[in-house]
């Protein structure tokens, strides 16, 4: 009897042991989306209050090392609902982090011994930008347009650092749409003149940049309010000279109450995901040791001083080493289209955030490899040096390391897709507008919104359609 | 591969141990950090625009021809240039010499002024009445300063010329005579 009691707390103790370490390794292997799946399937089913309610349970993120994306998802979510004051506390504290932010080296040095998990997320450049885009658009619907103002400098500040930032053409040193937005801002607060030249950037970004990249051309809007601006500074040369360029010659400025800017917020933005390749490892010439993967044509030659950490390194055959890529969550609407007062406004491509993702990543790939395979070099000899003082624990490294390797995956998941807008004339009282989606799998009836408006003002509103044609999957 | 491993462990240890430093520097300490339009940029178009009007003997020999000192207001500076540049941070120095100089008045510009007047406005409602300012006693200006901001730029790979040109006009409100005319050029070559 007794014998059977003890057979069977070691058959318990042993599954306990089992599933406490399966449990580590799918949370080690774990994304960051799967790490936050209860927050990010009430966010993309729409159930807002109780995926805001699931983020303030999580509190304690916003000390961690992804804190910036807890800031940035409380901010966008409490945008979303209509609470414009505390989703900017929260923006700005997302600011106030991008602005503080030091490298840690001793965190960095420990993410080249485990993984780049470790270190604190610094967010990707187009993070930074739209974080100031929701920022100002959320104090323009507050009437606050001097504070708006504020982002659209700072706007223009963090766009001279990206250009500074990068040397290459290839990589995106402009934003088009953030120009466009700066254009609008302006606009909007009859500084004519600082939004003419911020259309002007943007047309330039738009025509060259985006065109090359994304194969994006400048919306049309963009265009005439480009004429406009230009018109109300009173730069008539411009004004013809751009009204010859677009072929808008009959052109003719419309007399209007007031203005609805309307941004359509387009579907979800890329999953940051995982994938592994297997690197082999040979001596080149000299002291040069050669990683390379035949199958995707990488090769990374790495000069190693010593012999003996180059037989160390030949004796191992191949490793793997794990990195970032996006996942697209692909259109489920594909055009957009309101109508007010019998006038019809299309809905115009301003942004294409997942392309701009997507190409910001793949322009980083080669340093992804170079960081990845130091990464897993250094774990490589740290377990073989421990191998030769003692088998066995050199073994046990050898597991957490492979455990332990995986990219990092930590992205802003709850930004939209794609984002277009459309400049509404409207009189001044009361205006029905109605907002037509189109390409979904079914016919859906439009939208309807009621806007009350002064002489002279302009409104701004956002809508978020969070519908893809087909969700992240992970399994 | 484990001397490697120490080395760049203490390398880390080491450049973490650095932190921030903010270190206070006279405002009239020339920096250049991007290249871009920055303050020494505005300070030098203010400081040879002020020289150039004060000295100016066209803009003396107008003062003088007056009973009175003439009335200055700043009108529209237009940027031309690809940045957006506040031309107010130079404006407002310039202001302040005109006004320090003594040889003329300013003039609120119409964005106070707007404000003034509702002010005024309020007051005749509101305001003890001996105490409410009066309606009809604003001072005309009797002269103009405006101007345009213009650059051209040229580049080549990672090098950029830039050239400002900053042009500032004073103009008799009354027959558009040109009474001062200043311009100030800064050229800069940024190397990346």
């Amino acid at each position: 009897m007794l014998k059977t009691d003890s057979s069977t707390i070691a058959r318990i103790l042993a599954k306990g042991i089992l599933l406490a370490v399966l449990f580590i390794l799918i949370n080690a292997c774990a994304s960051y989306y799967q790490r936050h799946f209860d927050f990010n399937s009430e966010f993309e089913h729409g159930d807002l209050r109780q995926a805001l309610e699931t983020l303030r349970r999580n509190e304690n993120e916003s000390e961690g090392k992804s804190r910036f994306i807890y800031f940035v998802n409380k901010g966008l979510l409490l945008s979303v609902l209509g609470e414009y004051q505390e989703s900017n506390d929260y923006f700005e504290k997302a600011f106030l982090f991008g602005e503080d932010y030091r490298i840690n080296y001793i965190n960095e040095a420990a993410s080249y011994l485990t993984n780049p998990t470790f270190t604190v997320y610094r967010g990707e450049d187009h993070e930074h930008l739209m974080l100031l885009y929701f920022k100002a658009i959320n104090f323009l619907k507050m009437n606050k347009p001097d504070d708006a103002l504020v982002e659209c400098r700072r706007l223009n500040i963090r766009l001279n650092q990206l250009s500074d930032k990068y040397s290459s053409e290839e990589k995106l040193q402009r934003n088009a749409f953030i120009h466009t937005l700066m254009g609008i801002i302006y606009q909007s607060t009859r500084d004519y003149n600082n939004a003419f030249i911020a259309y002007r950037n943007a047309l330039d970004v738009y025509e060259n940049d985006y065109a090359r990249l994304f194969g994006m051309e400048p919306p049309e809007q963009m265009k005439i309010d480009l004429l406009e601006s230009a018109r109300r500074i009173g730069f008539m040369e411009e004004y013809e000279s751009y009204k010859t360029r677009f072929e808008m010659l009959d052109y003719e400025p419309q007399e209007y109450d007031a203005d609805l800017i309307f941004f359509w917020h387009n579907g979800l933005g890329p999953v940051k995901d995982e994938w592994s390749i297997n690197f082999a490892i040979r001596r080149g010439s000299g002291n040069t040791m050669i990683f390379s993967n035949q199958d995707l044509g990488l090769e990374f030659p790495y000069q190693v001083e010593s012999e003996k950490d180059r037989s160390d390194l030949g004796s191992m055959e191949f490793f793997r080493v794990a990195f970032p890529r996006y996942f697209e969550r692909p259109l489920y609407y594909q055009s957009g289209v309101l109508e007010s007062n019998q006038v019809t406004y299309p809905l115009e491509l301003a942004e294409n955030i997942s392309k701009v993702a997507f190409h910001s990543l793949r322009q980083r790939m080669m340093e992804e490899f170079a960081k990845g395979l130091l990464r897993a070099a250094l774990k490589k000899a740290a377990e073989h040096s421990l191998r030769e003082k003692d088998d066995r624990l050199g073994a046990v490294l050898g597991l957490v390391n492979v455990l332990t390797e995986k990219a990092d995956t930590r992205n802003w998941q709850t930004l939209p897709h794609s984002i277009y807008y459309s400049r509404v004339k409207l009189k001044e009282g009361k205006n029905m507008v109605t907002l037509s989606l189109n390409g979904g799998a079914k016919e859906e009836d439009p939208y309807s919104f009621t806007y009350e408006v002064k002489r002279g003002q302009t409104l701004f509103h956002t809508f978020s359609s969070l519908e893809t044609s087909a969700g992240y999957r992970f399994y | 591969m484990a001397k490697t491993l120490t080395t760049l462990t203490l390398l880390f240890i080491d450049i973490a141990c650095q932190t921030r430093t903010v270190t206070r520097i006279a405002p009239d300490t020339p920096m250049d950090l991007s290249g871009r339009w920055n303050d020494s940029d505005s300070r030098m178009v203010a400081d040879k625009m002020i020289t150039e009007l004060l000295s100016s003997p066209r803009f003396k020999e107008y003062a003088a021809g007056h009973e009175k000192k003439p009335a200055i207001v700043v009108g529209t500076i237009r940027n031309k240039t690809t940045e957006h540049i506040d031309a107010g941070a130079y404006i407002k120095k310039l202001e302040v010499a005109i006004y320090n100089s003594n040889i003329a008045e300013l003039v609120e510009s119409e964005e106070f002024r707007d404000k003034l007047r509702v002010e005024r406005a309020q007051q005749q409602d509101f305001a003890d009445e001996t105490t409410v300012s009066q309606w009809g006693k604003e001072i005309g200006a009797d002269l103009m300063l405006f101007g345009e901001m213009t650059s051209e730029v040229d580049t080549h790979n990672k090098s950029r010329v830039v050239n400002y040109i900053t042009t500032l006009f004073l103009t008799d409100i009354e027959t558009n005579k040109r009474i001062w005319y200043g311009q100030q050029e800064i050229k800069k070559y940024v190397k990346n």
